[in-house]
């Protein structure tokens, strides 16, 4: 299977200093986060991607392409940076017709696709004041909408939510949401782990220029061997339960942490919790609660990255 | 009372930034939250005494606010904007601000090495600012807010451009402070589950106005008390299998929500058994800040219009 | 045995009052000033000249001064040095400028105003490190050059006294009304080199216009009010009983002062108005 991104060793240095170093990963479709630490390469990543920048070493696809002086492929993409400098003089409407101008749009069209992308993003009401008086959320949905209005196939966006409000974030999660329901790909970074959680299983996590991990969460979570899956589990009678748990095989250690509640460690997760049922219903013990506290992107971070 | 202001109003020019704010707010930990333009960051400023009010009194701690000196002297800021002095070492910055709060020059470096170690400022405190990581500086802006030892701590997003290490340990830090007896915190953020996690008690603000203040736990928790279930399987034979047994059962994108009622538990994994299938998680229903939050001002914005 | 947990260990003492606490900002601020490259060039240079240059005129009072007694209005040679003028226009634009600009730039101002202090404190503090800076080029040498030249015998102890006391007033105000025209500049910008621009245009851009418009073929006396040396020239000319001046000296030491403290207060304003918190 080819991904709508492939890249295969691909290194970046600016002089001594570390962008990328031997990045090999393929993703896509659909909506992939990327994270990492400051630093790990991310923003080096997406200049690549957006051909600003020439790898030193491997090779890079976007949409089966070399991004690289292509400017075919920039049209099919639609990029958000992460800094929040906008300019201030025009207004949102101005600004996304502007830069659609700059993709060869005739200004008929441009001025009715700046205003649908606008829409699109909740900022119709806004879209004649200057931008310098937006606020941060409504800086990052003039920057969204100005990547999404030439219709692209994929957005790459950095750092799409940072210091935005709760209304401003659940609408840009929205727009990536319906984009990538409409058969778009999306590929984005964020510091806040839940917040990709709640568009996507999908990841990709670099760390000092390399991917250590990609793919669905869940499934990455259930390779890192070393760290047993805890889940947690509420009950009245932790004794008989652990006693009843204690007889499958991929039970590393059971633990009474309260006097209501049972913690156990598997190395199986999958096979714990296809047993599970069974044994709770045939020796009707009470469980009241279920949960795995380690079973999240925000454990996965923890355990490949420190 | 930690806060306590009646009819609270500040104008700018149009703009009431603050409008007839009057409120409550107990000791502990307390999440202030708001969309842009709320008023936050004003009314954060008038408790601070560096705003004077238009109409209106305010107390903190139990002193009035235009009281300014004795009152910060109580109170630590960690502003959400870059703040510190780059041609200063993180040391010196931190025991600098204790003398201008009052301590003398021995006992600010003392502090200063003592809350730089806490907040985990290691060799680079002997650095100038100017060449730490936002993470470190983000530390320092913390460790200068608590040098005099304030009973009420002001944090406005805290997190802000920290990777997810150091959201973590931000938030760690954060929640350690919250929880030491006799001290403060109120925290204004956007990212609303970290709210949920560290604040007991939540004031939400919109157009200057409180929408909603309480404890965390009652706001959230809903009349209606249900079990969300995440399972792996046949979801729709499964949500059939628990109304046939008589239950409410219904399927939603966060997972399957059952009426709650005694036994429940064990006709889900009675269901679950006989379809072979998973469950992944199982738990009360909680409405999440955020939802509430968005109900609120979405309400909020119906009556304004 | 014990066991002492890594948490941040309270505070137990007490707080020291205010005073305290400007004096840190003081004594910090010029700490940084001494460390400091070109503030210590522009101190050496600055004090050396001034000095020499007036020791100078004090040993060869009679071979260039000649028709020059040698009474109290000696000292308004010295004292109209133009050498001050440049330095303490040096010192201003290298120390004043970013006192408060680069605050306002970093954003810490927001840092010392959660502080338990006042803006009034901040700013006193702030001028309680220039002023001494500019006090080493204005007064110390003119305080200086009596004290030498009765030491050599040259003026008698009485008038030597009496020159000290006036030096010292006058060099007093010109280093008020630097101090706080420098504040004032540079409480307006973020950038601390369009405020040192200013106390250059400040300095040159009025005494120099005014000086070719106040010659002929203008003579224009009035235009010397414009410039604050010409004023601070007219007071200390007044002051030591020079020949009088071609402006009035009253009018010149009204406006001095009245400057002054309109720079004071402009700046107090924009320190209570001023609007640190980004969106």
């Amino acid at each position: 299977m080819t991904g709508v991104v492939e890249a295969a060793g691909i290194s970046k240095w600016y002089g001594e200093v570390l962008g990328l170093n031997g990045f090999s990963a393929s993703f896509g479709p659909g909506i992939t986060g990327l994270v990492g630490p400051n630093g790990a390469g991310k923003s080096t990543l997406f200049k690549l991607l957006i051909g600003q920048l020439h790898s030193d070493q491997g090779t890079l696809r976007l949409l089966g392409e070399n991004p690289w002086n292509n400017v075919p492929v920039k049209r099919r993409l639609g990029y958000c940076p992460e800094h929040n400098t906008l300019y201030g003089w025009l207004t949102g409407q101005q600004f996304v017709e502007a830069l659609l101008r700059l993709d060869g749009m005739p200004r008929s069209r441009a001025e009715k696709a700046a205003e649908d992308a606008l829409k699109l993003v909740g900022l119709s009401s806004a879209a004649q004041r200057p931008t310098r008086t937006y606020s941060r959320g409504m800086r990052q949905r003039a920057k969204l909408a100005q990547a999404l209005a030439h219709r692209p196939e994929i957005l790459i966006l950095d750092e799409p939510l940072s210091g935005a409000d709760p209304l401003a974030r659940v609408q840009i999660l929205r727009t990536i949401s319906d984009f990538a329901k409409a058969g778009g790909h999306v590929l984005m970074s964020t510091h806040v782990l839940y917040e990709i959680e709640r568009v996507t299983n999908n990841i990709v996590l670099i760390n000092n220029g390399k991917a250590i991990a990609a793919g669905d969460i869940h499934s990455i979570r259930a390779l890192i061997d070393e760290h047993p899956h805890a889940v947690r589990l509420e009950t009245p009678q932790p004794r008989q339960l652990a006693q009843a748990l204690a007889r499958m095989e991929h039970i590393v250690s059971l633990e009474i942490p309260e006097e209501d509640a049972l913690l156990v460690r598997t190395r199986k997760p999958d096979a714990f919790y296809r047993e599970l049922p069974a044994i709770v219903a045939d020796t009707r013990l009470e469980v009241r609660s279920l949960e795995s506290p380690d079973d999240s992107l925000d454990a996965v971070f923890r355990y490949l990255v420190g | 009372m930690l806060v306590e202001t009646k009819n609270l109003t500040k104008v700018f020019g149009e703009v009431r930034a603050v409008d007839d704010l009057s409120v409550a707010i107990p000791e502990g930990a307390i999440g202030l939250v708001g969309p842009n333009g709320a008023g936050k960051t004003t009314f954060l400023r008038l408790l601070l005494s560096l705003l004077q009010p238009t109409a209106g009194t305010a107390k903190v701690l139990g002193r009035n606010i235009l009281d300014g000196v004795p009152l910060r002297e109580r109170i630590g800021y960690m502003p959400e904007h870059d703040c510190l002095i780059p041609d200063m070492t993180g040391v010196g910055l931190v025991a600098f601000m204790g003398r201008v709060s009052g301590l003398d020059a021995d006992s600010a470096i003392g502090r200063a090495h003592d809350v730089l170690q806490f907040v985990g400022v290691e060799e680079e405190r002997y650095r100038k600012v100017a060449e730490y990581s936002t993470g470190m500086k983000q530390k320092v802006k913390l460790a200068q807010s608590m040098v005099h030892d304030p009973q009420l701590y002001i944090f406005d997003e805290p997190t802000t451009g920290l990777d997810p290490r150091g959201r973590t340990e931000m938030l760690d830090l954060v929640r350690a402070i919250a929880s030491s007896p006799g001290r403060n915190v109120i925290l204004s953020s956007h990212l609303l589950p970290d709210v949920e996690t560290i604040c007991k008690y939540v004031v939400i603000l919109d157009g200057g106005h409180q929408i909603a203040a309480g404890d965390l736990h009652d706001l959230l928790t809903g009349a209606a008390d249900r079990l969300r279930i995440d399972i792996r399987g046949d979801r729709e034979a499964f949500v059939q299998r628990l109304r046939e047994a008589g239950l409410e059962a219904e399927a939603g994108p966060t997972g399957v929500h059952v009426g709650r009622r005694p036994g429940v538990e064990a006709e889900v994994f009675q269901a679950a058994k006989a379809l072979g299938a998973e469950v992944r998680y199982m738990g009360r229903e909680i409405r999440s800040l955020e939802e509430f939050f968005l109900e609120l001002v979405a309400r909020n914005e119906g009556k304004g219009a | 045995m014990s066991i002492s947990l890594p948490t941040y260990t309270r505070r137990e003492m007490p707080l020291l009052g205010r005073r305290h606490r400007v004096r840190a900002i003081i004594t910090t601020g010029l700490r940084r000033e001494f460390k400091r490259p070109a503030v210590l060039v522009v101190i050496g240079i600055g004090v050396g000249v001034t000095i020499i240059s007036s020791i100078v005129i004090v040993l060869f009072a009679g071979v260039f001064l000649q028709g020059q007694p040698l009474d109290l209005s000696f000292f308004f040679t010295p004292a109209s040095n133009g050498a001050i003028l440049f330095f303490v226009t040096l010192m201003a634009s290298v120390v004043g400028s970013a006192l408060i600009a680069d605050d306002l730039q970093s954003m810490a101002l927001t840092l010392y105003l959660s502080r338990p202090i006042t803006e009034g404190d901040y700013l006193a503090a702030k001028a309680a490190i220039l002023a001494p800076m500019i006090s080493m080029i204005a007064v110390f040498p003119l305080v200086l050059t009596p004290l030498v030249a009765a030491l050599l015998g040259s003026f008698s102890w009485t008038i030597a006294v009496e020159a000290i006391g006036l030096s010292f007033l006058i060099g007093s105000l010109f280093t008020a009304f630097y101090t706080a025209a420098t504040l004032a500049l540079s409480s307006l910008t973020r950038r601390k080199s369009y405020a040192a621009a200013g106390v250059f245009a400040l300095t040159f851009g009025l005494t120099i216009p005014a000086g070719i418009l106040a010659g002929p073929p203008f003579n224009n006396p009035a235009v010397l009010y414009a410039s604050p040396w010409e004023n601070y020239l007219a007071v200390a000319r007044a002051a030591f009983g020079a020949p009088s001046a071609p402006i009035d000296w009253r009018w010149s030491l009204a406006i001095l002062l009245v400057a002054t403290a309109i720079a004071a207060l402009a700046t107090y304003l924009r320190m209570k108005f001023v609007e640190v918190v980004s969106g």
